[in-house]
C-alpha cells in the first residue's frame, strides 16, 4: 500500500508539472457514473484527467512458423488515438488488423513478437487484464441468461464490494440503456436449442459487458461482422457515442458502409502490414479522397469511398483478375477507372510510398513525440474490484442459473436416469435371495456404477460451453480460478442430489435390494459420489484435451478401462497384478464403489444354494465369490470416492494454471530459441531486447508489482 | 487459346436442354398460417416479376425482407408451414421447378470436407452426367468447369472440415455453384453466394456467375450488401422491402431514378415511411408497368420447350461406383471415420488382451470366460458409436444431393455399405486376433474364426442402429445420447447382466431381447467358447465340470440351436436394420410432400372461412426461410471448432 500512494504521489507531481503543456486535447465531460466510479478505483484523492491517449512507435510484429521461418505481420506502425475520438482500422482480410489489436492488447499468440513501445498517457504500459477492454470477434455468452441478467451479473462479479446495490443496478441500467438494448433486456440470449436475440443484439451485449467498468480505453475487433447495415449503423454510432464521452476507441472494420464510414473519426488504413494512411477519415473522404487523388487514385463519382479504399489495396484483386483473364471468356465492360490500369499491387506501394512522403505521416509522427513527453495517469483498472466471496457467490447463482435453464445440462440426464433406473428395476424386479440372484445383484449394481454413471457424459457439451464463457472471462480478469471451480461444484451440487435421490430411491425400492434405512442411504450416497467423479473426471479432461470430441471419446475410454478392473468384469484376484491391479484397479472409481456396494448389499443376508436345502451366507459369497475385502468398512470405500472427486478438481485447478502460466513461458522459449539460432545464422537485425515475453497471468501480476515498486 | 478450345468442348460435349429458359412469377403470395394466436404472417406480398436468360438478376433488401423466401419459393422448397399462392411460369408453362430442373445453391456449402476440389466435382460429374459419356468427355466437361470458376490453383486442395485447412470460404463458395452448373442448366438460383466473404472474393464469386450468364443461362441471386464493385456486375435489380416489391428493373437505371450515389442507401428500407413512399412511387412509374408488358410478353411465349431431366441420367450401377468410391475414400481420409476406432479397438483389445491372459480351465474362469465374452460383444462393439459425427456429415452430403436429385436412397444405403465393409473386416479381425490369442479361448482355427464372424456381426449391427438413429434425430448430441440409450437397453437384455431366463417375459423378454443384437452374440459367444471344454469343479476332487452343463445350467441359455444360427440371426438382423433405414428414408421423402399440400389445402380453406386476415409487415423476428432458424453447421454447434486452449 504504501508503494502504491507514493506512486500516486509521484503520478501527481508529474502531472502537475506537466499539466501546462495539455495541448488543447478535448476531453469530453465524463459522465456522472463514470465518474462516481473511478473516484471508487482509483482510491486516491484526485480525480484528474483519467482519460487514456494511446500511442505506438515503430510496432512490428513477427511470427515464426511451424518451421522455424518467420514473417513479419505488421511492420513499422506507428500511430496514436486520443480520449474522444474514434479510430477504425479498415483493410482487406489478413492485413493486420487483428493482429495490430491483439499487439496493442498484449494478446498475441505464444508464438508472436512484439517489438516496438505502445505507450499510455506517455508510459511504457501493458494494457493487458483489464486496462483495456478487448470486445474480440466471437461472442462468447452464457446462453440461458437475458440480456440484463448477463450485465448484471457480470457487475456483481467485478463492482466493489462497498458500492450499494442500487448503484450497480443504477450503472446496470444505464449500460443497457446506452448500448441500446432496453427493448431486449429481458429476452434470453440464445444457445444451439433455444432462440434468443439477434446477432446485433449478442454484438452490443459483449461490447455492454465490457464497457461496464467504463474502461478508458476500448478496443473491439470487427464489431459489425455479420450484422446487416441497420445494426451495423447502429453499433458504430453507439461506439461514437462512447467514444465522446471522453473514452478512447479503437476498432477495427471489415467493409463499412458509407453512412457507416461517416462516423470515423480518424482512419487507419492498412495493408500487407503496412500503413497506407492514417489522418482524419473525413479528410479521406470529404473532398473526394483527398489523400487518394494526390496519389493518383480518385474515387469514382459512384463509389462507396470505403469500397474504394479496399478495392485500392486489396491484392486479392490482382489475383481474381490474373485468374478471371486466364480461364474465361473475358468481359470486362470498359471503365476509365485508372485502377484497371495497373495492378493492385501498384497501387498499394504507390499509396504506401506516398503516404511516407506526405503531411500526415510527418503530422502524425510529430503529434507521437508529443504525447509521449507528456506524462499523464497510471491507468491501472486491473480486472475486478470485488472481493473473492463476492466473485463465488455470484458465480455459484449464475451458474445455478444457468443449468436450471439449459435443458441439456441436468435436466435431459434426469429424464434418462429415470427411464434407464426404471428398465433396471423391471429387469431385476425384485430380485430375492435364489441362487441366481447372487450374480444379478452382482451385475445389478455393476450396471448401475458402471453404465449409469457413464451416462453423465451426456453434461459435457454443456460444461464445455461453459469452460469457453469462463476463458473469456478469465482473459479479461473478470475472475480467478479457484473462484470458477469452486461455484461449479457448489451449483451443480443440487441438481446430482437430486438426480441421484430419485433414480436411486427407483433402482433401490424396485429391485428391493438389502432391507435397512441406511443401506439405502449408502447406496444413494454412493451413487452420487459416483456421478460426481465422472463430472470431476470429464473436467479434468476438458481442461486437458483441444476439442469437445477429442474429450468425450478419451472420457469414455477412461471409464472402459475403469471399468474393465472394477472387478466385475474380472474378480480382485484374478487381474493381472503388476499394471492392472496394482495402480489402475485403486485408481479406478469403480471398483471402490463396487467394493462399498457388494458389503453393503450382501452382508448379512442368506441365499439359497444350488439345491434347495443348503444356505450360503451373503459374507461367504463376498469373500470367496466376489473376493471383496471384508476386513475394509464399506465407509472407508465411500471416503475414498469423496476423496477422488477433491482429487480431480484439484488436477483441473493446477492444469488451468499449467495452461496459463507454463505453456506460454515453454512456447515463447522455443520461439525465441528459434529465432536466436535464426540470427546467430544470418545476423539479422532482430534485436533480444525487443522481444517480450507473450502475456501470462502471473507474469503479469508480477511484472506490475515490480513495475510499480521501480517507476 | 488452349482454354477457349477446352471450353469449345464443354459445350459440344453435353446434351443441349433445349432452348433458354423465360421465368415469369406472377401475383405470388408467401404466408405463414398462425391458427393459434397472433395474426397470420404475410411473407411476400402480390409480387411479380421475370428473368430471362442471358442476364443476371439480383434480389436485394434489409435482413428479412424476403430474399430467401421469394428464392425458396421458385424453387418450389419452402418449409413445410408454408402457404403459397400465385404462379410460376416457365416458358409460359406452369410447372414445378424443384428436383433438377433448376440449380438451387444454397447459403451453406455441404461438402465431403476430405476430397479435393477435382475429386469433388468429377465425382457429381460421374454421378449425373449421363452414362453414353466416355472417360475423356466427362473429364473434359470436369476440367472446362474448373477453369470457367478459376478453381486451378485449388483444384488439388482437399475442402477442408473442422480438423483439416483446406480451401478458403469463396474458393467453397464456387466449388458449390460449380456442382451445380456441372448438367448446365439453364436456370440458376443462388442465396446469398458472397455473404461471409471479403471483397475480392465476393467479386469474383459475382463475376463467375456473370460469365455463366452470358452463355444464356438465367441467373437469379439474392445479395446482402454487395460493394459498389459487385452490384456494378448485375443486369437487373429486384429491390424487397417487408416482402413488397420497391424496385424492379434494370440495376443502372435504379441508381439514376434514385439519384443515390451507391446502393448503399437503399438497403435502409427500414424506415418505414421512405419505404411506402417508394413503394407506391415504383408501383406508379413507368418501370412497373414497363416490367408487366415484359412479363406478359414472356408469358405469352408457348413454343419454347424445357427438356428436364427428372434425377440423373448415369445408370444406378455407375452410380453405386462412383459412390462407393467416393465414399471409401472419405472414409481412408477422415481420421474420424474408421482410422481412430481401429487405434482404440487395438489398445482396448490389447487392455482386454493382458487382463484375461491366459484365462485356463479353472473354476473362477468359468466367470471370467464370461465376463470377457460380454465384454467384448457389448461394451467393445458400443465404442461404434464414435463414427457417429463422420456419419451425420455423410448424411449431410446425401440429404442435399437428394434433394438436388443426384441418386437414389437404396443405392447411398448400398455404398456405404460396401465402402465401410473392409474398414469393418478390418477392425473385426484386428480385435478377435488379439483378444482370441491373447486369452486364448481355444485353440481351434474355425472358433477363432466364429469369434471374429460374432465381433463384425455385432459392429456392423450398432452401425445400423446408429444409422436409424441419424435418420430420426435432429441433431448429433441427441443422437449420440439416443444411441447410447438404445444400445445400453440391448446390452442390458443380452443375457449377461441378467441371465436370460430371468428376464421378465412380458416386455423385456420377448420382444426386445429378440430384437437385440447383444442377446445373439453372446449366445453365439458363450457356444463358440465353452462347448467341448472341461473345468475344475469349486471344490477339489468333485467331477469336472461340462462346458454343455456351464452354459445350459450357469448361463441358462438353452443349447437346441447350433452356434452357426445365432451368427445367422445376428447377420438376419442387420440386414432387417438396415431395411428399416431405407423405409424410414423413403417416408420421409414420400410423406414430407404429402403432408404439406394437405396442410396448406386446410389452411387456404380456413383462410376463406375467415373474413379477412391482419396484414402486418413482417420484421426480421419471424420468418419462414431455413436461414433464420438458427442454422448452425454441425462443428460450431457442438463446439468442434473452437477447441479449450
Amino acid at each position: 500500500m504504501a508503494t502504491r500512494s507514493s506512486t500516486a504521489d509521484d503520478v501527481m507531481m508529474e502531472i502537475e508539472a506537466s499539466k501546462p503543456a495539455g495541448n488543447g486535447i478535448v476531453v469530453g465531460g465524463l459522465s456522472p457514473l463514470s465518474e462516481s466510479l473511478w473516484k471508487e478505483k482509483t482510491d486516491t484523492d484526485f480525480v484528474g484527467d483519467v482519460s487514456a491517449r494511446l500511442a505506438w512507435k515503430d510496432l512490428t510484429v513477427m511470427v515464426t512458423l511451424g518451421n522455424g521461418d518467420t514473417q513479419n505481420v505488421l511492420e513499422n506502425l506507428s500511430g496514436y488515438a486520443e480520449p474522444g475520438s474514434f479510430t477504425a482500422l479498415m483493410g482487406p482480410s489478413g492485413s493486420g488488423k487483428s493482429t495490430l489489436l491483439d499487439a496493442l492488447s498484449g494478446r498475441l499468440a505464444a508464438n508472436a513478437f512484439l517489438s516496438g513501445t505502445i505507450l499510455l498517457n506517455g508510459r511504457k504500459a501493458k494494457l493487458s487484464f483489464g486496462t483495456a477492454a478487448y470486445v474480440t470477434q466471437d461472442d462468447n455468452l452464457i446462453g440461458t441468461l437475458t440480456v440484463r441478467e448477463t450485465i448484471s451479473y457480470s457487475a456483481r462479479l467485478r463492482l466493489p464490494d462497498r458500492m450499494p446495490w442500487p448503484d450497480k443496478r443504477a450503472l446496470v441500467e444505464s449500460t443497457i440503456v446506452e448500448m441500446g438494448l432496453q427493448d431486449c433486456a429481458d429476452t434470453v440470449i440464445g444457445n444451439w436449442h433455444l432462440r434468443g436475440i439477434s446477432g446485433g443484439e449478442k454484438r452490443r451485449v459483449s461490447i455492454a459487458v465490457e464497457i461496464l467498468m467504463r474502461p478508458r480505453l476500448l478496443f473491439l475487433d470487427e464489431p459489425t461482422s455479420g450484422l446487416d447495415s441497420a445494426s451495423a449503423f447502429f453499433v458504430t454510432q453507439t461506439l461514437r457515442a462512447l467514444s465522446r464521452d471522453g473514452r478512447t476507441v479503437i476498432a477495427s472494420i471489415h467493409q463499412p458502409s458509407s453512412e457507416v464510414f461517416e462516423l470515423f473519426d480518424r482512419l487507419y488504413l492498412l495493408s500487407g502490414g503496412k500503413t497506407v494512411y492514417f489522418g482524419q477519415a473525413s479528410e479521406a473522404y470529404e473532398a473526394r479522397s483527398l489523400f487518394f487523388a494526390q496519389a493518383g487514385f480518385p474515387c469514382p463519382a459512384l463509389r462507396n469511398p470505403s469500397d474504394h479504399f479496399l478495392r485500392c489495396i486489396n491484392s486479392d484483386f490482382d489475383k481474381v483478375k490474373a485468374t478471371l483473364k486466364g480461364s474465361m471468356k473475358l468481359r470486362f465492360e470498359s471503365t476509365d477507372d485508372p485502377l484497371d490500369k495497373v495492378t493492385t499491387g501498384e497501387a498499394t506501394r504507390t499509396l504506401i510510398d506516398s503516404y511516407r512522403a506526405s503531411q500526415y505521416c510527418y503530422l502524425a509522427n510529430q503529434k507521437i513525440e508529443e504525447m509521449s513527453k507528456v506524462k499523464g495517469t497510471v491507468l491501472d483498472s486491473g480486472g475486478s474490484q470485488a472481493s473473492f466471496l463476492m466473485q463465488a457467490f455470484t458465480l455459484t447463482i449464475r451458474s445455478f442459473i444457468n443449468m436450471s435453464r439449459d435443458f441439456g445440462y441436468y435436466w435431459l440426464r434426469l429424464i434418462i436416469y429415470i427411464v434407464v433406473t426404471v428398465c433396471i428395476g423391471t429387469i431385476y424386479f425384485n430380485v430375492g435371495t435364489g441362487y441366481n440372484s447372487i450374480l444379478a445383484r452382482g451385475a445389478c449394481a455393476s450396471f448401475v456404477f458402471g453404465f449409469v454413471t457413464f451416462m453423465s457424459i451426456g453434461g459435457f457439451p454443456s460444461f464445455v460451453e461453459d469452460m469457453k464463457v469462463f476463458q473469456r472471462e478469465r482473459l479479461n480478469g473478470h475472475y480467478g480460478v479457484t473462484a470458477f471451480v469452486i461455484s461449479n461444484t457448489l451449483s451443480a451440487m443440487p441438481f446430482l442430489i437430486l438426480i441421484c435421490f430419485i433414480s436411486g430411491t427407483v433402482c433401490y425400492y424396485m429391485v428391493r435390494l438389502h432391507p435397512g434405512f441406511m443401506h439405502y442411504v449408502f447406496f444413494v450416497l454412493c451413487l452420487y459420489a459416483s456421478v460426481t467423479v465422472v463430472e470431476s473426471l470429464m473436467m479434468a479432461i476438458a481442461s486437458v484435451v483441444p476439442n469437445f470430441l477429442m474429450g468425450i471419446i478419451i472420457g469414455a475410454g477412461i471409464q472402459g478401462i475403469f471399468m474393465l478392473v472394477s472387478g466385475y468384469f474380472r474378480l480382485p484376484n484374478d487381474i493381472p497384478k503388476p499394471f492392472w491391479r496394482y495402480p489402475m484397479s485403486y485408481i479406478s472409481f469403480h471398483f471402490w464403489a463396487l467394493q462399498g456396494q457388494y458389503q453393503n448389499d450382501l452382508k448379512g443376508l442368506v441365499f439359497d444354494g444350488q439345491s434347495p436345502e443348503t444356505k450360503i451366507p451373503g459374507d461367504y459369497i463376498l469373500e470367496y465369490v466376489f473376493q471383496i475385502d471384508v476386513h475394509r468398512s464399506k465407509w472407508i470405500d465411500l471416503s475414498v470416492l469423496f476423496s477422488m472427486i477433491i482429487l480431480y478438481r484439484i488436477f483441473f485447478f493446477i492444469m488451468i494454471k499449467v495452461n496459463e502460466d507454463v505453456t506460454p513461458w515453454i512456447r515463447g522459449y522455443i520461439a525465441r530459441r528459434r529465432i536466436q539460432q535464426k540470427n546467430a545464422n544470418q545476423n539479422t537485425t532482430v534485436t533480444p531486447f525487443g522481444l517480450t515475453k507473450s502475456p501470462s497471468l502471473r507474469a503479469y501480476v508480477q511484472n506490475r508489482a515490480s513495475g510499480n515498486g521501480k517507476r | 487459346m488452349e482454354i477457349d478450345v477446352a471450353g469449345g468442348d464443354v459445350e459440344a460435349g453435353l446434351p443441349r436442354n433445349g432452348g433458354e429458359a423465360y421465368l415469369v412469377w406472377e401475383d405470388l403470395n408467401v404466408m405463414l398460417p398462425n391458427f393459434g394466436q397472433g395474426p397470420t404472417k404475410k411473407l411476400l406480398h402480390g409480387l411479380n416479376g421475370h428473368a430471362e436468360p442471358g442476364r443476371i438478376m439480383a434480389i436485394m433488401g434489409p435482413s428479412g425482407s424476403g430474399k430467401s423466401t421469394l428464392l425458396d419459393t421458385l424453387a418450389g422448397r419452402l418449409a413445410r408451414n408454408i402457404v403459397m399462392t400465385g404462379n410460376i411460369l416457365l416458358n409460359g408453362k406452369k410447372r414445378r421447378l424443384d428436383f433438377g430442373v433448376v440449380a438451387y445453391v444454397t447459403q451453406e456449402d455441404v461438402l465431403l470436407g476430405t476430397l479435393t476440389v477435382r475429386e469433388t466435382i468429377s465425382y457429381s460429374a460421374n454421378l449425373r452426367l449421363p452414362s453414353t459419356l466416355s472417360k475423356e468427355e466427362v473429364k473434359g466437361i470436369v476440367e472446362g468447369t474448373i477453369m470457367e470458376l478459376g478453381l486451378l490453383d485449388c483444384a488439388d486442395t482437399q475442402v477442408g472440415n473442422w480438423q483439416l485447412r483446406g480451401i478458403s470460404g469463396g474458393e467453397k463458395k464456387r466449388l458449390s455453384i460449380a456442382l451445380e452448373i456441372l448438367t448446365r442448366p439453364r436456370l440458376l438460383f443462388l442465396d446469398e453466394p458472397t455473404s461471409g466473404l471479403d471483397s475480392a472474393s465476393a467479386f469474383f464469386v459475382i463475376q463467375s456467375i456473370k460469365n455463366l450468364a452470358r452463355d444464356g443461362r438465367t441467373v437469379i441471386s439474392s445479395i446482402h450488401q454487395p460493394s459498389s464493385e459487385v452490384f456494378a456486375l448485375f443486369d437487373d435489380l429486384y429491390l424487397l422491402s417487408g416482402g413488397e416489391t420497391v424496385y424492379f428493373g434494370e440495376a443502372k437505371l435504379a441508381l439514376k431514378e434514385e439519384t443515390h450515389k451507391t446502393s448503399d442507401p437503399l438497403m435502409n428500407l427500414a424506415t418505414a415511411d421512405i419505404k411506402s413512399i417508394l413503394v407506391e412511387k415504383y408501383r406508379r412509374s413507368d418501370y412497373a408497368s414497363k416490367a408487366r408488358l415484359r412479363s406478359r410478353e414472356i408469358s405469352n411465349l408457348q413454343e419454347l420447350e424445357i427438356k428436364t431431366i427428372k434425377g440423373s441420367p448415369a445408370r444406378w450401377w455407375k452410380q453405386l461406383l462412383t459412390l462407393t468410391e467416393r465414399s471409401f475414400l472419405n472414409m481412408l481420409r477422415d481420421p474420424g471415420y474408421y482410422w481412430s476406432r481401429i487405434v482404440i479397438y487395438t489398445i482396448v483389445g490389447l487392455c482386454v488382451g493382458t487382463l484375461f491372459y491366459d484365462v485356463g480351465t479353472s473354476y473362477t474362469a468359468i466367470l471370467a470366460r464370461g465376463a470377457c465374452g460380454g465384454f467384448i460383444t457389448g461394451f467393445m462393439t458400443f465404442m461404434s458409436i464414435g463414427g457417429f459425427p463422420s456419419f451425420i456429415e455423410e448424411m449431410k452430403v446425401f440429404y442435399r444431393e437428394r434433394l438436388n436429385g443426384y441418386y437414389g436412397v437404396g443405392v447411398f444405403i448400398l455404398a456405404n455399405f460396401i465402402s465401410s465393409f473392409p474398414f469393418l473386416v478390418a477392425v473385426s479381425v484386428i480385435t478377435g486376433t488379439i483378444t482370441f490369442y491373447m486369452v486364448k479361448f481355444r485353440p481351434e482355427f474355425s472358433h477363432y474364426v466364429f469369434f471374429c464372424l460374432n465381433i463384425f456381426g455385432s459392429i456392423a449391427m450398432v452401425e445400423s442402429v446408429m444409422m436409424i438413429v441419424a435418420s430420426l434425430v435432429p441433431n448429433f448430441m441427441l443422437g449420440i445420447i439416443t444411441g447410447a440409450g438404445v444400445l445400453g437397453i440391448m446390452m442390458m437384455t443380452a443375457g449377461f447382466f441378467r441371465l436370460l431366463p430371468d428376464l421378465p417375459k412380458p416386455f423385456w423378454r420377448y420382444p426386445v431381447s429378440y430384437i437385440g443384437y447383444g442377446a445373439w452374440s453372446l449366445q453365439g459367444a458363450y457356444k463358440n467358447d465353452m462347448i467341448g471344454l472341461v473345468f475344475d469343479p469349486l471344490v477339489p476332487g468333485d467331477p469336472k465340470l461340462k462346458g454343455e452343463d456351464i452354459i445350459s445350467n450357469m448361463f441358462g441359455i438353452p443349447l437346441d440351436h447350433s452356434k452357426w444360427w445365432d451368427l445367422f440371426a445376428l447377420y438376419a438382423l442387420i440386414i432387417c436394420y438396415r431395411f428399416l433405414f431405407f423405409l424410414i428414408l423413403k417416408a420421409k421423402e414420400r410423406i414430407g410432400p404429402f403432408f404439406q399440400s394437405l396442410y396448406a389445402k386446410r389452411a387456404l380453406h380456413r383462410f376463406k372461412k375467415r373474413p379477412s386476415f391482419k396484414r402486418k409487415p413482417s420484421f426480421s423476428n419471424v420468418s419462414s426461410s431455413k436461414r433464420h432458424s438458427n442454422l448452425h453447421s454441425l462443428s460450431s454447434q457442438e463446439g468442434l471448432n473452437s477447441p479449450i486452449p
